[in-house]
């Protein structure tokens, strides 16, 4: 039995492959009768080769529960999630724009506040937040890059319009899986893409390593540079070791450092070594036990310091946490017409502050339609999604942010867009979410697409996969 | 090159060495007791000496009986040597090192995990013992095969060299010395050639003793070949000249050179053929510590 658009079934939300009149959208013909053409069999097929392919190349994540942690091969579904490159060049346009003042912000709180005593938001709400850093005052670096590399989630609305849904500043990971999923890709579909021409991305790594060079403080043409990683048993362990070894850097844990007289040295069998860049995958409160907590023993005693100093650079800086808040995030459009004096060109999506109480009282009403959030949480923890909950647990949850209103946002329930996605033996809507990466040196560079994360249960936008979600490669096509 | 990632890979090459001579004594041993099945005199103790681990064996057990030194030597948590240590350790140490490595070392090793951890030798069948242990040795050799057909030349390569060749003349210096003890404190049997030939084949050395030597196996032409022969690869002179190879390849060596120059020197001159068992004993024992001390030197110099 072949598989047949006319039976697919139809999502609320916006379909990204199968218009409401069960006709595939006009960039995706071609594609969308190659699928046509094949049958269970097949699909099937293509499934099990995805998953060897994976198995066989290492590709994994741990998860950390209750039960203790455990290492999963990486879920990939072979559908393209399929993006035409003028869309495409709008979106990075807009998150290009997004990060330059994102930047300009972090630099500009931690000196002048020319953003923060303008009026446009609650001063408190940056100075007193626990991501603040105060040791940062003062402090500006090169090319103004704070959060060098960050990753935005974006999604598609019910008319199929990206919007942003969060910025990610302080070490977002993915990256890596949007690179083997592409790398898988062309092993299960290499006629496919000699047909569609895909843009390609194996770019990142050479772009990421430039990138981390701009960061240097020295002025070293080939500036020492690593990567630190909190070790084998991080979630996003596997990110970092594969990117290390793509940019041919060392991948060092805390103990391989070592400060002295505010310069960082790594340990080699030559002796010591001076490290001029750090790319850290460590939270700011781990970094240096001097300055965060006091009992991290996967930092590295005296990197503030050093830091401080201008002796070694950090990437992302310490302190660029601050602008990674959903309540920060819905002053970004502001930030833009501040910092750069233009008309953002991504919107964002309505966000409610909690502590507002006009804004509260409006969405303790339409609670049902909403999605609530702690403004400091990432991973996917700490969500409420509004119409999931029944009358006991709502009330659970307005409980808990009247005890702290400030740490809570709202934003209305966005219909993700949807994807066809394979599920045992044939295609269905699935939600999707989109992570580009952005890198801030000397030049902003975006990634060709990003990270597409699936939700794989039906119905559910929960695309994290700590939490069960999936994942697509994401292809801009010339089309 | 990280020192953390130095020292993963030396001790990863030590444990995986180590392993495989445990595996080669427990073999041996097995097959010895195949061709004399009355004699209740040959026993297990030899094994635990020369692993030097009789207070820990000790503690637990009373009788060297067969099936307490193999389960000791294989599973035991409180042998700090037995073959699933041996393992654990050199997966621990290989966590962080993985994808220095080439892949087809990753997959012997992985093959030998499956084969070997959280296998309990009393469930093995008597029949398939043998096999068993045999197995063990190829799949060593066979990660260390990868290494060598597929590893760039570099310090990644000298340090995984250096931890086995040291670990391997440790290993050669405690089975000699072991067979030569046990050898002078029970007189009463006559299959001295028996054990020469078994000592040789621990060692995979049978072959390249008759052709070299010619001659029956006696017990000082067995002991010049193992610790003097310079070019088979598991006597204790060369694997001393391969420990120098790495050495020259490593920064920071003069002092290290300096070591082992003079314990290559001293093997050389020493003429072992008029040693008795006590001056054997001795001059072993000395090739120890000194590989301890080269052993403490190379922590000191690069970890």
């Amino acid at each position: 039995m072949k598989l047949s658009w006319s039976k697919y079934e139809l999502s609320k939300s916006y379909d990204e492959y199968i218009t409401p009149k069960r006709t595939v959208r006009g960039h995706l013909r071609k594609i969308g009768n190659f699928f046509e053409s094949l049958s269970v069999n097949d699909l099937q097929e293509l499934d099990s080769a995805t998953k060897s392919a994976i198995k066989s190349m290492g590709i994994n994540f741990r998860i950390h529960s209750e039960e203790g942690s455990e290492e999963r091969t990486w879920p990939l579904d072979f559908i393209p999630r399929i993006i035409k490159k003028s869309e495409w060049k709008i979106v990075q346009n807009g998150l290009e724009q997004r990060t330059k003042a994102l930047n300009y912000f972090i630099e500009d709180c931690y000196n002048e506040q020319r953003f923060l005593n303008s009026g446009i938001i609650n001063k408190s709400l940056i100075t007193k937040s626990k991501y603040f850093l105060k040791f940062c005052k003062g402090i500006k670096l090169p090319n103004k890059s704070w959060a060098h590399i960050s990753g935005s989630d974006l999604v598609k609305n019910i008319k199929g319009d990206f919007h942003v849904l969060e910025d990610n500043l302080r070490v977002p990971s993915g990256v890596s899986y949007m690179l083997e999923n592409r790398y898988v890709m062309k092993r299960v579909f290499p006629d496919l893409f000699s047909h569609y021409g895909v843009s390609k991305i194996d770019e990142y790594p050479t772009k990421l390593y430039e990138c981390l060079q701009d960061a240097s403080f020295s002025k070293l043409k080939r500036p020492e540079i690593v990567l630190l990683t909190p070790g084998i048993y991080n979630s996003a362990y596997y990110e970092h070791s594969y990117l290390a070894q793509q940019m041919g850097i060392d991948l060092v844990e805390g103990s391989d450092l070592i400060v002295k007289k505010n310069i960082v040295y790594k340990k080699t069998i030559e002796g010591l070594q001076k490290v001029d860049v750090i790319y850290r995958r460590i939270d700011d409160d781990y970094l240096d036990p001097e300055v965060g907590n006091p009992f991290s023993v996967i930092g590295v005693k005296g990197l503030i310091r050093a830091w401080k100093s201008k002796n070694v650079a950090i990437v992302n800086a310490p302190g660029c946490g601050i602008a990674d808040d959903k309540a920060v995030y819905s002053f970004v459009p502001e930030m833009i017409n501040f910092f750069l004096k233009e008309k953002p060109i991504l919107p964002n999506i309505k966000t409610f502050m909690l502590a507002n109480k006009n804004e509260r009282d409006y969405v303790f009403e339409n609670i049902k339609t909403m999605v609530t959030k702690p403004v400091a949480e990432s991973g996917g923890y700490g969500i409420s999604i509004g119409k999931n909950l029944n009358e006991k647990e709502i009330l659970k949850l307005k409980k808990l942010v009247m005890k702290d209103p400030k740490n809570y946002v709202a934003q209305p329930l966005i219909d993700l867009s949807t994807s066809p996605t394979f599920r045992r033996d044939s295609l269905f809507p699935r939600h999707l979410d989109l992570r580009p990466f952005i890198l801030s040196g000397k030049q902003t560079y975006v990634t060709v697409g990003g990270l597409t994360r699936v939700a794989l249960k039906r119905g559910s936008t929960v695309v994290n996969s700590s939490q069960g979600g999936g994942s697509k490669d994401t292809w801009i096509v010339d089309a | 090159m990280l020192s953390r990632s130095a020292k993963h890979l030396y001790w990863l090459a030590r444990y995986i060495e180590r392993a495989e001579n445990i595996a080669r004594m427990i073999d041996v041993n097995l097959e010895l007791i195949l061709d004399f099945p009355d004699d209740h005199s040959l026993n297990w103790k030899p094994l635990i000496d020369t692993l030097d681990i009789n207070d820990s064996f000790e503690s637990k057990y009373k009788n060297y009986n067969e099936s307490n030194v193999l389960n000791f030597l294989f599973e035991d948590k409180r042998n700090l040597s037995s073959l699933n240590n041996c393992l654990e350790m050199s997966k621990y140490n290989i966590e962080t090192i993985k994808d220095d490595l080439p892949k087809t070392a990753n997959i012997s090793l992985n093959h030998l995990y499956d084969h070997i951890l959280g296998q309990k030798i009393s469930k093995v069948h008597k029949r398939r013992r043998l096999q068993h242990i045999t197995n063990i040795v190829s799949m060593t050799q066979n990660f260390f095969g990868a290494i060598n057909d597929n590893l760039s030349r570099g310090y990644e390569f000298e340090f995984i060299r250096l931890g086995r060749f040291v670990e391997r003349t440790d290993m050669i210096s405690r089975i000699i010395d072991c067979l030569c003890i046990s050898k002078s404190s029970k007189q009463t049997h006559d299959f001295s050639t028996m054990e020469w030939i078994s000592m040789l084949s621990t060692l995979s050395a049978q072959d390249a003793f008759r052709k070299e030597s010619k001659g029956e196996a006696n017990r000082g032409e067995v002991i010049t070949f193992l610790l003097k022969n310079d070019s088979f690869p598991r006597s204790v002179f060369r694997s001393l000249i391969t420990i120098e190879a790495c050495l020259k390849n490593l920064p920071k060596n003069s002092k290290l050179l300096q070591m082992i120059n003079r314990i290559i020197n001293i093997s050389e001159r020493s003429k072992l053929h008029n040693f008795d068992d006590i001056r054997l004993h001795l001059f072993l024992d000395n090739l120890q510590k000194n590989v301890s001390k080269i052993d403490s030197k190379i922590h000191s110099t690069y970890f």
